[in-house]
């Protein structure tokens, strides 16, 4: 069917194509991201339009290039969109379901061509969507939290937390890398 | 380190002192200059992170355990296949590595051995272009003769079809076709098929021979797997495993490039003063935050795997459970698990990949059926991958769980008898010899002597004219046959890269030839010739296959375990060639004098032809049973096919009987036909 339909043609192969679920769960976070930006101008709804059919894509012939450029115009129209209104909602609501939409489009692909589609992956799968959406909605609302409460000076508050964000990640990436060494060297010496 | 809790400090500071402004305990005068300038600094960060985040996405391939291994085609390149007709010359030798040389070697060899000619006759009739109809075969091996100039008409058709084939490619396909055609005459019903073939030829041959290995290798190329392991790789782990090997956690990169986009998000919403970007942006920071939160959880994890059947017949389905259980105290968020299907079984019904989330103590349950094939087979490790739960590190674990199924041949017996050389032992059986002595069959009648028995003493004879004559009958004798397996490397072979391989063939025929011999009351020993140890190091891991010829309930339990569990015999293919002629060697010495041996071969190469004249010199009669491994789907697959004729014709020509065994026909009629065509 695709030009690199690896596994098919082969018969009894693994079908190594994205998974159902995941590929499903993708598909209605990209659609919601795309309809966020539908209030916005007509430029970025083009965007969010041609990011969704290059995302679109990338599900089916499972071209992990194709999801990043397809969630990368999306979110291109959603910014478009964002710096033309005064509501945040939609913004915030696209934003984190373009990043779902990539995040479990990204895991469908990676899923598939390791187990392929006809295993059994289903639990695995919910444990994804839940998660990448759990955590879309904390930074989400932590975000709108701030944006309320803010009042008079809620870029400057954002760009504090931001600032904040950004040590933070430093300090917990560097410390992640040392145990990780850490990790290695134990597992060396439990042989 | 230390910069690290630095990093970490002034992060929380920050963070109060943005919380503190949220609520508004304190006013920060921060200008619009300021923000703007942090917003360019941004921008400028997720830029840099952006170019270097690009494509950054890997994850570990898996290998594809649930199919067999495979094995090659005869005749996979060209080149090999023309190289077979090398060593078949008996004096004329064109000794040139042009492809154009040895495919004339081809053709003189077909015609000295199908056309019936003088090997100079041969030479004359290819240099003068008279071997062959078809003219630009004529002309492409022929030095003298000038090709035919195409046609206006074909010039137009090759422009129209877009054939970018070049003169010399039609050139060796023709000939090829032409050379095939020379080895199918004599036999061929529907007359000249050399057009037909060529067609067919025609169309693998713009083929690039090992399309398959290149197509395998693109679609590898595009999951970035950092260690190689290639796709066509039916086993997950070759290393002994005894609990679970865990390699180092690897990066996937699954969210490489999110912090970037969020600081761009960041920059730009900061310059432009629109919180609804900037809060984009701060919701892509929190999914950069969790992607360096987890780390993936020390796997400890417990697999159970049973089978169906210990101890089944090939052919049957397993049923293969496997329960995996968490055994730490940890949530497995991410686990992706491949069992170690053995190379020499494929997976029917089913998947043999499991991908799932476990809670503590929890275990779940993958089923699926395979085929039972003969011989022994351990299953391999499993493979497991698992992730932490923002899938930004993977680790590669191998668990091991021991089953092995041995799958014995089913030494039915057959139908038709098994074609024997009239070479017997010194004890009663019932193969009838040629000699006169006892028997049931009237031989000749001869003079009386005088220690000869009564009851041989005709009778009528003495009655009629009074002289006293003697019957002699058909003696009837055992034979002490030992059937020899060629598992050479070079014998595993098959039409179809996935068809069970010529020795897998010539093992289950040696079980039935065993069992029908034995069941007849013949001495019947096996042989084996071929690398005994699977891996290429380990090299003193046991002796080649020998059972005395014998007969007996005892000795055919023996026999039959032999073929299922000597390593010889094992379905997957070798790593490494083996000294045959030293194995030769020894299974001459251990032959007795009044052996006679059924050597089972493909007939894939010169060797094996080698072996045959070998043991018929040293006074064993050989019978070759050879099951056809070839294909016909490509020039270099017919060549082969024309390669494995001539070394049977050469054989038959040395006075050993070969039975040709085709891939599609059962052992039997072959019997049938070649007893038949004996008569």
């Amino acid at each position: 069917m695709t030009e690199d339909g690896d596994g098919g043609d082969l018969g009894e192969g693994v079908t190594r194509k994205p998974t159902v679920l995941l590929c499903i769960a993708a598909a209605v976070a990209a659609s919601v991201s795309v309809l966020s930006t539908a209030i916005g101008p007509s430029s970025a709804v083009t965007f969010g339009a041609v990011g969704a059919v290059i995302f679109a894509a990338g599900l089916v012939r499972s071209r992990q290039s194709a999801l990043d450029a397809g969630a990368l115009a999306i979110f291109a129209g959603i910014v478009i969109g964002g710096l033309e209104q005064t509501a945040v909602e939609p913004t915030v609501v696209g934003t984190i379901a373009v990043v779902v939409a990539w995040d479990l489009g990204h895991s469908a692909v990676a899923l598939g061509d390791q187990l392929g589609r006809e295993a059994q992956t289903r639990r695995l799968e919910t444990v994804h969507v839940v998660s990448s959406l759990l955590i879309g909605l904390f930074a989400g609302t932590v975000g709108y939290a701030v944006y309320v409460a803010g009042g008079s000076q809620p870029v400057a508050a954002a760009v504090l937390l931001l600032l904040a964000a950004i040590l933070l990640i430093v300090g917990l990436g560097r410390r992640r890398g040392r145990s990780a060494v850490e990790s290695r060297s134990s597992l060396s010496r439990n042989r | 380190m230390n910069t690290a809790r630095i990093a970490v400090l002034f992060g929380s500071v920050t963070f109060l002192a943005a919380i503190g402004t949220v609520v508004g305990v304190f006013d920060l005068g921060l200008t619009s200059e300021t923000i703007v300038f942090v917003g360019l600094v941004a921008f400028g960060i997720g830029l840099v992170g952006l170019s270097r985040a690009h494509g950054d996405h890997h994850h570990a391939g898996t290998p594809d355990p649930e199919q067999r291994t495979e094995v090659p085609v005869p005749g996979r390149s060209l080149t090999d296949a023309v190289d077979a007709f090398r060593g078949m010359k008996s004096s004329v030798v064109v000794d040139s590595n042009r492809l154009t040389a040895k495919i004339r070697t081809a053709a003189i060899v077909a015609l000295t051995r199908f056309e019936g000619l003088s090997d100079e006759e041969a030479v004359r009739r290819v240099e003068d272009g008279t071997w062959t109809d078809d003219r630009t075969a004529a002309a492409f091996l022929s030095e003298s003769e000038e090709l035919p100039s195409r046609s206006i008409r074909r010039r137009l058709a090759a422009v129209v079809n877009r054939s970018d084939e070049t003169r010399y490619q039609t050139g060796i396909r023709h000939a090829v076709a032409a050379v095939v055609a020379v080895s199918t005459e004599p036999f061929a019903d529907e007359g000249d098929g050399s057009g037909d073939e060529s067609d067919r030829s025609a169309a693998e041959f713009s083929r690039p021979i090992d399309d398959r290995n290149r197509s395998s290798l693109s679609t590898y190329g595009r999951s970035s797997v950092s260690h190689a392991r290639s796709r066509s790789n039916r086993r997950t782990t070759t290393d002994p495993v005894e609990d679970v090997t865990a390699r180092r956690p690897r990066p996937t990169g699954h969210w490489s490039g999110v912090g970037a986009i969020a600081l761009l998000a960041v920059g730009i919403g900061a310059i432009a003063e629109s919180p609804a970007v900037v809060l984009a942006g701060v919701v892509g920071v929190g999914y950069a935050g969790f992607a360096h939160a987890t780390e993936p959880p020390a796997l400890d994890i417990s697999l159970e795997r049973t089978v169906s059947d210990d101890d089944p017949e090939p052919g049957d389905d397993l049923e293969v459970t496997l329960t995996i259980t968490n055994e730490s105290g940890a949530f497995v968020p991410d686990l992706r698990l491949v069992d170690g299907v053995p190379p020499g079984m494929a997976v029917t019904e089913g998947t043999s990949r499991l991908g799932t989330a476990l809670r503590p103590g929890e275990s779940v349950t993958l089923e699926y059926a395979v085929t039972a094939r003969r011989g022994s087979h351990a299953f391999d490790p499993a493979l497991v991958l698992t992730r932490d739960l923002s899938r930004s590190t993977e680790r590669e674990q191998f668990v091991g769980a021991e089953t092995t199924v041995v799958c014995e041949p089913s030494m039915r017996p057959l139908a038709s008898a098994v074609p024997l050389r009239d070479a017997t032992a010194a004890y009663a059986g019932r193969i009838r010899t040629a000699e006169g002595g006892s028997g049931t069959t009237i031989h000749s009648v001869r003079e009386y002597r005088k220690s000869d028995p009564l009851n041989r003493i005709d009778w009528n004879r003495r009655a009629k004219t009074g002289d006293l004559a003697t019957l002699e009958f058909h003696e009837e004798r055992a034979a002490r046959v030992v059937v020899l397996v060629d598992a050479r490397l070079a014998a595993y072979c098959a039409p179809r890269p996935d068809a069970a391989h010529a020795v897998d063939r010539s093992v289950d025929a040696a079980g039935r030839i065993g069992a029908s011999l034995l069941a007849t009351g013949e001495a019947v020993g096996l042989a084996a010739i071929g690398p005994v140890s699977r891996d290429a190091t380990g090299r003193s891991s046991g002796d080649p296959c020998w059972l005395a010829p014998g007969s007996g309930r005892h000795h055919e339990v023996q026999f039959r375990e032999s073929l299922a569990t000597h390593p010889q015999f094992a379905t997957l293919p070798p790593d490494g060639n083996c000294h045959w002629r030293r194995q030769l060697r020894t299974i001459r010495r251990q032959l007795s004098g009044d052996s006679q041996v059924v050597f089972l071969t493909p007939l894939c190469d010169n060797a094996s032809v080698e072996i045959a004249r070998q043991l018929e010199a040293h006074g064993h009669p050989v019978t070759v049973v050879s099951p056809d491994p070839t294909a016909d789907r490509t020039a270099g697959q017919q060549l082969s096919r024309v390669a494995h004729r001539v070394r049977a014709i050469d054989l038959q020509r040395a006075g050993i009987p070969v039975v040709d065994w085709p891939d599609e026909e059962s052992l039997d009629t072959v019997f049938a036909r070649h007893a038949g065509g004996r008569r």
